[in-house]
């Protein structure tokens, strides 16, 4: 790579999440040894390593669900050693997460589950149908909007929390294994999905333990080993060229910058 | 702010939320209700207890039965000396035929026993009223103990010595009371946090969505202090309602049992709202403080 992204700073408009020497302990685990990284706007990474390497240790670092015990995180100019506990709904509302289980409320419509992300938000209510129905319209399941979850296949289920996670319009997605439950096809349309996703300029990390996905992954690559970063390179696989690539994404014109933001918001 | 859709679900959410958790919801009140009745009963009954010795103490009637053979001029020429005993207010004479009336009235139907009597066997006495800094048991003994010196002195008989048994147990037990009732108190704010954090983890699920998704903690907050200030007005109510119906109940047999006032009702459940709220808040806050959602 030309343009090593260790060395950018954090007020590079290009930046969007930095890792700085990033330590992390759980109790007596260590679970992050010193992880240096950055991810820029619009980037779509992939996050692969064996089990217990740290793959949802670093999400949970970006959504400041976690504090790093040593080292700095930073998320869309927000610094994790600076946060204020009253500014982390701010910056979840930039951030959409999905899980390997799906965590749907059980007793809601598919709708419901979409519109309650935007409801507890305070979006205005005219808005929340029109933002509702466009997700669940890219995710193919406005059809589907009045069915329980339990009524949907799994993959129908991913989607939902990809159309609840993306109803806010995050600058970044992140999903832990989001195809650990489901079966290779279902899995290979959700990994289409987050291209699509991405494909709108969001910027997708997701982790997997799927050797299959991560062989075709035309993107970068993270690969953790005991909390290390084993190794962090761009693949270039022909058929999945059509994503937008990390030389794509210097600066663009009428991007908004990495720097601290508005209150409260949620584009 | 909150927008007026936030505002329809909160709403939405705390009704919802009583509706949903209906077995949690009733015994929470439940225990709180009792929490506050062993309260509300101790206040209460310290309450009429200070009430009694007050009334007791208002009526401190020292009587100073005289010797027989005193003629009539010897017994009004006392007043002036008793008079002149500090702390002696008023002193008024009860002559022999007065006692005796006194006597048949008290004995009304019974009074006949009085008739085989040939002569009249009350003594003269006086009756002292003490003035207010005077009341004390110790005071009281002390001017017993002076007037039993007197020559013309037969006894004397007074209430205090009760009254000071009476004004000591009470102050056991106003203590006693004040202890259980910060007992009784810290045991219903650790019940009530208790059960709120198990209602918010039967609602783990919804809390972690709106935290995942950037809902404020405030917000996420809201129904549940809601939920709080209900069940103590609730569980106020009932244990006033209660206890209301026990005093009635009471009252038949003993007269001039004192309730609270319809301001101390007030008082009271507001406080037990107050204590449903801070329940409320002690469990969501460290919820929310130790949850984490991904
Ligand atoms: N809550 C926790 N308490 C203690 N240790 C933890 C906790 N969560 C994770 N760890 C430890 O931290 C290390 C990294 O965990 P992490 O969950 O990030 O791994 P992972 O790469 O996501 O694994 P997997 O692929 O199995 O999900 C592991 O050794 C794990 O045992
Ligand atoms: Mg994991």
């Amino acid at each position: 790579m030309a343009d090593d992204p260790r060395s950018r700073g954090p007020l590079d408009p290009r930046t969007i999440i930095a890792f700085y020497h990033v330590n992390l302990r759980y109790r007596d685990q260590t679970a992050l040894a010193d992880v240096s990284f950055t991810v820029d706007n619009g980037e779509f990474v992939c996050l692969t390593g064996p089990s217990g390497a740290g793959k949802s240790s670093v999400l949970r670092l970006i959504t400041m669900d976690l504090f790093p015990t040593k080292g700095q995180v930073v998320v869309r100019g927000m610094v994790s050693t600076r946060m204020k506990r009253g500014r982390i709904p701010m910056l979840r509302r930039e951030i959409g997460f999905v899980f390997q289980d799906f965590r749907l409320l059980e007793d809601r419509s598919v709708y419901d589950n979409v519109a309650f992300a935007q409801l507890v938000v305070g979006v205005p209510g005219a808005d929340i149908k029109k933002n509702v129905m466009r997700v669940l319209t890219q995710v193919g399941l406005w059809n589907k909007r009045d069915r329980l979850p339990h009524q949907l296949s799994g993959g129908e289920q991913q989607r939902v929390a990809i159309a609840r996670a993306m109803v806010n319009s995050p600058k970044i997605l992140l999903a832990d294994e989001p195809t650990g439950n489901l079966d290779p096809v279902t899995a290979q349309e959700i990994i289409d999905l987050l291209f699509r996703i991405n494909d709108g300029g969001t910027c997708v990390i997701f982790s997997t333990h799927d050797h299959e996905i991560v062989k075709t992954f035309g993107q970068r690559v993270m690969v953790f080993r005991d909390g290390r970063l084993a190794s962090d390179v761009e693949r270039r696989v022909p058929e999945r060229d059509r994503a937008p690539r990390l030389s794509d994404h210097m600066y663009r014109p009428g991007e908004e910058p990495a720097t601290p933001h508005r209150e409260g918001g949620h584009a | 702010m909150l927008r007026r859709t936030q505002l329809g679900y909160l709403a939405r959410e705390s009704v919802a939320g009583f509706r949903r958790r209906k077995l949690t919801t009733g015994v929470t009140i439940l225990i709180m209700s009792a929490s506050l009745l062993v309260l509300a009963l101790f206040v209460l009954v310290t309450l009429n207890l200070g009430m009694t010795l007050e009334r007791t103490r208002e009526n401190v009637d020292v009587r100073v039965f005289l010797v027989g053979g005193l003629d009539a001029e010897r017994l009004a020429g006392l007043q002036p000396p008793f008079l002149a005993i500090p702390g002696v207010r008023e002193a008024r004479f009860i002559g022999q035929d007065q006692a005796l009336a006194e006597m048949r009235a008290m004995l009304g139907e019974d009074a006949d026993v009085l008739e085989v009597l040939d002569e009249n066997p009350l003594p003269a006495s006086y009756h002292l009223e003490l003035s207010r800094g005077h009341r004390s048991p110790e005071a009281v003994a002390a001017i017993a103990s002076e007037l039993r010196r007197w020559p013309e002195v037969d006894d004397v008989v007074y209430s205090q010595a009760w009254v000071g048994a009476l004004e000591s147990w009470a102050r056991i037990f106003r203590w006693s009371s004040l202890v259980v009732s910060l007992i009784v108190f810290g045991a219903a704010v650790f019940v009530i946090s208790n059960t709120v954090r198990l209602t918010m983890a039967s609602s783990r699920r919804v809390i972690e969505i709106q935290m995942l998704v950037g809902a404020t903690n405030g917000f996420i907050r809201t129904p549940f202090l809601v939920e709080g200030i209900l069940h103590g007005l609730l569980a106020g109510g009932l244990a006033m309602g209660l206890l209301a119906a026990g005093h009635r109940v009471l009252s038949v047999r003993l007269d001039g049992l004192a309730f609270f006032t319809p301001v101390q009702v007030g008082g009271f459940v507001a406080f037990a709202v107050v204590l449903g709220l801070l329940g409320s808040l002690a469990a969501v806050s460290q919820y929310l403080r130790l949850r984490r959602v991904v």
